[in-house]
């Protein structure tokens, strides 16, 4: 419990993420009554996990002090690959969905090699990767693929997990609780999670500790490449089927997600329990948009500004505490 | 043990470091910067042989008019990415121009001169904002243009939702047909472009920018006004980039709230291709934009094979990874070097 | 009423005193040499005139005028040029580029003339008398040496009222050194107003008309230099202060070497060290800064490639990357003031930062063992005496004291072989200076261990080290032990000066008086 306490302590802008959540839907709730229903509240919580797991791993790179921006096409080819591998069969996914994040965790071994290794600046290998991912799924799913996923669905497992409930959550709530807990976990009480931050804040201290630096930054990326994996199966399973583009969203939504969410974009600070509050934020700006009448457009304007002042907020308070 | 009286003296005097100056230093030859032009020069080559009827004059001017609003985009980027800095903006910003030239303008001259400089201006003030921005509130180059692209891109689809939009057939005509002095107008387009680079380049604006990039602290302890400096290129970006937006609209006779996305990462690519590095500094526009005619050429290439073009962006990235590797590879030689 | 004056000028930076009411007051038409110690505030002081620096209080007059300074570009516009000691120069520019940023000669078509730029250089090299160095020569391709005349030449190239020197000459050659001595007597002879701060008091003697002394941030002496003598100026330099007196220490450190090094070079400064670490043995490394020990320290990190040879044990290694050092058994603790290279990791907890280093150690099932790592915190907080409200609370709520002291208990948990400290108490209060000195004489009473020890305190240096290497230009100028281990001593060898042999300071009877306060 100290722990938790010490974590908003240590991050003031976690605190003030969640109090503008809850504020938000208390004021809309009041305002719109329909707004603070139970259905509508079920449909942003699955829309907040989405965000929530993309933004997962993007969370642990930027507190390492790099950044991953392909997460919106391994999202994309890990839906695609786990609709065509299993051919809409539950039976399938004992080896498809392992397979598949296989695949997830070798692509994020490249981009971490090259960035720790060979140097590379972040930027341009995951935009890079982002391109090679999205042009083999163009050029692949143009062929014999097409017919693979356009017409195939996810398994009935994969789709119950935004359409079933468990004690009145939609399943996929309880998936991200339980890699909530899981990243918290990781963050706070493990080793990696120590060496994470170490590096993140202070790269010649942790190497000089004896941590390995490059070997910490690596995994990283491997990580984020296999929760944007997972986010892809669920995505899939939430539209019920994987088409091109469905990644798109989550290349600025992810940075979004963590950077409202109170972590430092240099490294070094915030936490998961930081970018959750920065994911339902997002989810739900997007929801009061309809809701006011403002057109989809207002959403990316509203996203900009919100990074940009929580951004300065964040550079803000560090130097205050120099 | 306690030595009673141990002091031992070296006399370092006569120890000359420098060894008195040298006239011959090597000056540098960075066959990294040649690069871009020897594999303009290859793939022009595979290109021709493919196909002979590349040299023609039409598919020439055709291919030109393709590839300017690429090049002033990869221009707007350079010139960021000099300062040490990138802009992820210029794809919000092509895309309002695109959006408010297919809305507002009219069919009488008077209109289309209004509102491009209107475009004109709204792209410089973006550009403006982002450098207040990265200067006075202190936010990285990269999370500040990610958020203004955001935002540009949301005006852009307030002002245009979809696709469409209609542009004044006069505008298309001063711009595109008809040739001057038997060049197509786009030679000239492109001419003018690189003698506004060269030009700067010259002022002490330049060399400024150049400073900036190497080392601002340093460019600071020697009087440079950095902040002016770094607004002032961002403002030069978003103009460039509004830039391209118009013409990219003359191009397609319609606007598109989403134009400018794909330019981000291609006039990066185009940049490092090119041979610049992020960390700036060092570099030209013009072999940029050598590298926007590379990738291009990338695209007709694998066209000409027969590969599906879907595989255009995978084979720009494997491309974007080897030179970043390459270049990688010679810090580290450099930084080796500096030790003798 | 003097050309320039500095009156009353204070700064702080954090919770150091950098300059204390410094009064400095200059004559046009002669050289004024300034010397001190490092972090006597000599360097804070002209930063402060070229406005590189603003100061919190105080007033500086030119010519009777108040000046006023934001940033350096308004010293520059008021004709006060400044050669950096760590050099002003933009790495990417060629040599000409350099010499005339910001004010380039304009040719007659647009912009700045590539052509005027060359001729102006060489035109430039020619009044100052020097063999031209090539204008379109990248900066960053140049030896030290030409990057300092480079520099040199860029201050000149503005024909500046003020010129200030800061250790200008560091790595330039005898004949070089020659030159700029006469030539900074000439442009002096010319009505300047030059500033010559300088390591080598021969060199400042040789130049200059009046010298100040500073010392802890105030003005402590000026002499004419006719009247003055290289003895006054030391004494004045090390301050009429008692020094923290002792016996010569009853060790018996044994010939055992620890680690050997031979013929060390590397980097731009560093020009061959060879020495011999003894097991036991606490080892100090003297000298003003930029002699080289930086390059030192970094090699045998592993941070910066040297050449030569390093023995450790007697075997030959070759560290190669922090990581080989690590293994052999070598840690290194740097700066605290230096954001860069301070030990601690601000976003992290006491404990958090007390654990660092054995990790490892300390893990269960991926997660760390809380009370294992209770264990290790407790120990180490004990055996430095840290002061700490909650053991939990961020690093940085400690004084800089104890946050040097969790760095060093960090890496004391991993039972270095060899400790090395660069400069790691600057800053650090005379107390938490002395427990320090405490502990590394425990850790290396069981000969387990040695410690490297640099520090810019020479008063520091001849209490916690049983021998001291003065550095000096990239060598070693002297090495002293025993009776001639002295404060003046080292600072003479720091300053190219002959060393005065059986130096000896009798021990007080009881009492040993602490050290006055020497906020560095």
């Amino acid at each position: 419990m100290n722990r938790l306490l010490s974590i908003f302590k240590r991050n003031p802008t976690i605190v003030l993420a969640y109090v503008l959540a809850a504020a938000m839907v208390i004021i809309v709730s009041i305002l719109r009554p329909g707004f603070g229903s139970i259905t509508h509240l079920r449909s942003l919580a699955i829309e907040g996990a989405v965000i929530g797991l993309v933004a997962l791993g993007q969370t642990v790179v930027i507190i390492g002090g790099g950044i991953d921006l392909s997460i919106p096409w391994m999202l994309n080819s890990a839906a695609i690959l786990m609709t065509v591998f299993t051919r809409g069969q539950d039976s399938e996914m004992v080896w498809a969905i392992p397979l598949v994040l296989l695949i997830a965790a070798a692509v994020g071994l490249i981009n971490g090699s090259a960035i720790a290794f060979l140097e590379i600046t972040p930027i341009i290998m995951t935009l890079a990767m982002n391109a090679i991912l999205l042009g083999i799924m163009a050029g692949v799913a143009s062929g014999g693929l097409s017919i693979g996923y356009q017409h195939g669905a996810p398994p009935p497992i994969v789709l119950g997990l935004a359409r079933n409930r468990i004690l009145g959550l939609p399943a996929v709530v309880w998936v991200w609780g339980a890699f909530i807990v899981l990243a918290s976990v990781i963050l706070s009480f493990s080793g990696f999670g120590r060496r994470l931050y170490a590096i993140g804040n202070n790269p010649t201290a942790a190497l000089y500790s004896g941590i390995n630096v490059r070997r910490v930054r690596m995994l990283t990326y491997v990580l984020s490449a296999v929760m944007s994996a997972v986010a892809g199966i669920i995505l899939a399973g939430k539209f019920g089927r994987a088409y091109l583009g469905m990644g798109e969203p989550f290349l600025f939504g992810s940075v979004a997600a963590v950077v409202v969410g109170g972590a430092s974009i240099l490294g070094g600070g915030g936490h998961y329990l930081g970018t959750v509050a920065g994911a339902l934020i997002l989810t739900v700006l997007t929801s009061l948009l309809p809701i006011f009448k403002l057109p989809a457009a207002a959403q990316n304007i509203v996203y900009g500004l919100v990074v940009l002042v929580m951004v300065y907020l964040a550079g803000l308070s560090r130097t205050s505490e120099v | 043990m306690g030595d009673k009286t141990i002091v031992t003296q070296v006399v370092s005097g006569a120890k000359s470091t420098a060894g008195g100056l040298r006239q011959g230093v090597q000056i540098r030859v960075d066959i990294f910067a040649l690069v871009p032009y020897i594999l303009l020069i290859a793939l022009t080559a595979t290109l021709v042989s493919l196909n002979s009827r590349l040299l023609s004059i039409q598919v020439l001017e055709t291919k030109l008019n393709a590839a300017l609003p690429l090049m002033f985009m990869t221009t707007a980027q350079a010139l960021v990415i000099l300062t040490g800095g990138i802009d992820l903006s210029i794809g919000g910003v092509l895309s309002l121009s695109t959006a408010i030239a297919a809305t507002q303008m009219g069919e009488t001259l008077d209109s289309i001169v209004m509102w491009s400089l209107i475009i004109l201006l709204v792209g410089m003030a973006a550009g403006a904002i982002n450098g207040l921005i990265v200067t006075y509130m202190r936010v990285t180059p990269f999370i500040a243009t990610l958020a203004t692209w955001s935002i540009w891109a949301g005006v852009a689809l307030f002002v245009l939702p979809k696709e469409g939009g209609t542009i004044p057939r006069l505008l298309k005509e001063i711009v595109q047909r008809g040739r001057l002095l038997g060049l197509p107008k786009s030679v000239y387009i492109l001419v003018l472009l690189i003698i506004f680079w060269l030009l700067i380049r010259r002022t002490r604006f330049g060399t400024r920018i150049y400073a900036v990039g190497s080392n601002a602290n340093n460019a600071y302890l020697s009087g440079a006004p950095v902040k002016r400096t770094l607004i002032a290129t961002y403002s030069l970006s978003g103009l460039l980039a509004s830039m391209a937006g118009l013409y990219r609209t003359i191009q397609y006779s319609a606007g598109s709230p989403t134009a400018g996305d794909p330019f981000i990462l291609t006039s990066a690519a185009a940049v490092i291709m090119g041979g610049m590095s992020l960390a700036g500094g060092r570099g030209g526009v013009v072999p940029s934009i050598v590298g926007a005619v590379i990738l291009l050429l990338i695209n007709d290439l694998i066209y000409f094979l027969g590969v599906s073009t879907f595989y255009t962006p995978m084979v720009q990235g494997v491309l974007l990874i080897m030179v970043v590797a390459i270049q990688s590879l010679g810090h580290y030689l450099r930084r080796r070097r500096a030790v003798q | 009423m003097a050309d320039l004056e500095l009156n009353n000028i204070s700064k702080r930076f954090g919770g150091v005193v950098a300059l204390d009411r410094a009064t400095f007051h200059c004559t046009a038409g002669e050289v004024h040499g300034l010397v001190g110690q490092n972090g006597a505030g000599k360097s804070t002081l002209v930063k402060i005139l070229c406005g590189v620096v603003q100061c919190d209080g105080g007033e500086i007059l030119l010519d009777g005028k108040r000046l006023n300074f934001g940033s350096p570009s308004d010293g520059i516009a008021s004709g006060i040029g400044m050669v950096f000691q760590e050099l002003s120069l933009i790495p990417d520019l060629t040599v000409a580029a350099n010499i005339f940023f910001g004010h380039e000669p304009t040719g007659m078509l647009w912009g700045i003339s590539r052509g005027a730029l060359r001729q102006s250089t060489l035109a430039l090299f020619e009044r100052m008398g020097v063999e031209p160095i090539a204008p379109d020569a990248e900066v960053c391709d140049l030896p030290l040496a030409q990057r300092q005349m480079v520099e040199i030449a860029k201050v000149l190239a503005r024909d500046p009222r003020v010129i200030i020197f800061d250790e200008a000459p560091s790595a330039l050659g005898r004949k070089e050194v020659d030159w700029l001595l006469e030539y900074v007597r000439e442009l002096a002879a010319e009505g300047r107003i030059v500033i010559y701060i300088s390591h080598d008091l021969r060199e400042v003697m040789q130049v200059s008309d009046t010298i100040t002394v500073f010392r802890n941030g105030r003005n402590v002496g000026v002499r004419r230099v006719e009247e003055a003598s290289t003895d006054e100026l030391v004494s004045l330099i090390l301050g009429r202060k008692a020094s923290r007196l002792y016996s010569p220490r009853e060790t018996d450190i044994g010939d055992e070497v620890a680690m050997e090094v031979r013929d060390l070079r590397g980097g731009v400064r560093l020009q061959g060290v060879s020495f011999k670490l003894r097991c036991g043995e606490i080892l100090g490394i003297g000298g003003l800064t930029g002699q080289g020990q930086d390059e030192l320290f970094r090699g045998l990190f592993g941070i910066q490639p040297i050449h030569g040879e390093v023995l450790i044990s007697g075997r030959p290694v070759h560290i190669g990357s922090p990581g080989s050092a690590l293994r052999q058994g070598i840690r290194l603790v740097l700066v605290p003031e230096d954001r860069a290279t301070q030990g601690v990791v601000a976003a992290m907890s006491v404990a958090q930062n007390l654990s660092l280093a054995v990790l490892p150690r300390l893990q269960r099932w991926g997660l760390v063992a809380r009370d294992r790592e209770r264990v290790v915190v407790e120990e180490a907080i004990k055996r430095l005496s840290i002061v700490v409200a909650d053991v939990n609370g961020p690093v940085m709520r400690l004084s800089g004291g104890n946050q040097q002291k969790v760095v060093l208990g960090k890496l004391l948990a991993t039972k270095p072989r060899i400790l090395m400290l660069y400069d790691s108490t600057r800053g650090v209060d005379v107390g938490t200076k002395a427990e320090i000195f405490q502990l590394l004489r425990q850790l290396v009473a069981g000969k387990g261990s040695s410690v490297l020890f640099y520090s810019t305190d020479v008063d520091e240096l001849i209490n916690m080290c049983d021998r001291v290497l003065v550095m000096r230009l990239g060598s070693i100028e002297a090495e002293l032990s025993g009776e001639a281990l002295t404060e003046e001593n080292v600072i003479r060898a720091s300053m190219g000066e002959a060393v005065k042999e059986g130096a000896y300071t009798r021990p007080p009877p009881v009492s040993q008086e602490v050290t006055s306060d020497r906020s560095s």
